[in-house]
């Protein structure tokens, strides 16, 4: 009985931990990939104007809309990173951690505390914006945004061991819902149409 | 005799002990540049035959944007674009690049790129060809 425990526990934390020990390769990260197209395709909009500041200023204003701090603009590269935090509690984080709570805790039979597992607290979700010119004449824009969002954990614990809080994890955001929703709403505030690729 | 000895391996021991204790004189080419060094560098530069600064940092950018970096800063008057992203699908490592776009005669660019990985400097040249291809592309699609 003891030892089944023992392998059930060794086994979570072996999963927990089998991230840790692959690397990627560094050559790889400076290839294109075949995804790189469709995120680009994603993440850019075409406009009709010769107006990029025009273009710059009110994707500056929408992003504000959408709750975001404008924390850098460098207007000679048409460059804008906002950012804005936010709660990340999910209530299907907190019922697995209930249950694996639950589950761990005929542990204390064994003088072993229950697993707590650290569950996301705290995101801040982020925004890189570039607009440029794609001709001599720069009467058609290219805006090309990109979310990508930083997750905080809360504490936890495993076995005696205390995980402390405050481990980080990113993500690019690759839902299409939010580039759409962003882009319709820069194309409603310079009154122009937004196109695609 | 044996006492001998035994004040023999003490001396030595001591000796031995003390060996980390004197200070490593600084030598005269501690600044100096190493082979390995301007191997690094040559790596990581490249000219192109651009006119324009400013073109040559967006393409830069949409060079970084297109290989999936985010880019944290950039600065127009001192041609500066710095540049991060982390090593999907692992989060864990890191990868940050610096790009520095300097004029070296008017018809053409200097280009220089320096890569970490986990904050350990990348020397794999094949990293900066591969970088270097993307913003050659890059540069192709931005020029007017």
């Amino acid at each position: 009985m003891c030892r089944w425990y023992m392998l059930a526990s060794g086994l979570l934390l072996a999963s927990q931990l089998s991230a840790c020990v692959e690397h990627t390769q560094p050559d790889t990260l400076f290839q294109l990939t075949p995804e790189s197209a469709a995120n680009r395709a994603m993440q850019t909009r075409l406009f009709e104007t010769k107006d990029e500041r025009e273009l710059l200023s009110a994707s500056a204003a929408v992003l504000q809309d959408l709750g975001f701090q404008v924390e850098e603009s460098v207007r000679e590269v048409g460059f804008l990173r906002a950012a804005k935090e936010r709660s990340a509690r999910e209530h299907g984080q907190d019922l697995s951690r209930f249950f694996i709570w639950l589950f761990s805790t005929p542990l204390v039979f064994l003088q072993q505390p229950p697993l707590i597992m650290p569950v996301d607290i705290h995101q801040k979700i982020a925004a890189t914006l570039v607009a440029r010119p794609l001709n001599a004449e720069s009467t058609r824009q290219e805006i090309r945004i990109v979310f990508y969002r930083v997750v905080w954990k809360g504490d936890g614990m495993a076995g005696r061991q205390q995980i402390a809080p405050g481990e980080q994890r990113m993500e690019m955001v690759r839902d299409p819902g939010l580039y759409q929703q962003f882009f319709a709403k820069l194309s409603k505030a310079v009154f122009l149409e937004a196109f695609t690729l | 005799m044996k006492l001998h000895v035994i004040r023999g391996i003490v001396v030595f021991a001591g000796a031995f002990l003390l060996h980390g204790c004197a200070a490593p004189q600084p030598s005269q080419d501690l600044l100096a540049p190493t082979d390995a060094q301007m191997k690094i560098r040559s790596v990581q530069t490249r000219t192109f035959d651009v006119k324009d600064r400013q073109t040559a940092m967006r393409a830069v950018i949409a060079a970084l944007q297109d290989l999936g970096f985010i880019i944290e800063r950039a600065n127009e008057p001192l041609g500066l674009v710095t540049a991060a992203r982390f090593a999907e699908p692992n989060y864990y490592d890191v990868v940050g690049v610096t790009v520095t776009v300097r004029q070296e005669s008017d018809e053409r660019m200097m280009i220089r790129a320096n890569a970490i990985y986990n904050n350990k400097p990348i020397e794999d040249p094949k990293v900066y060809q591969n970088f270097f291809a993307t913003l050659e592309r890059s540069l192709f699609v931005t020029r007017p």
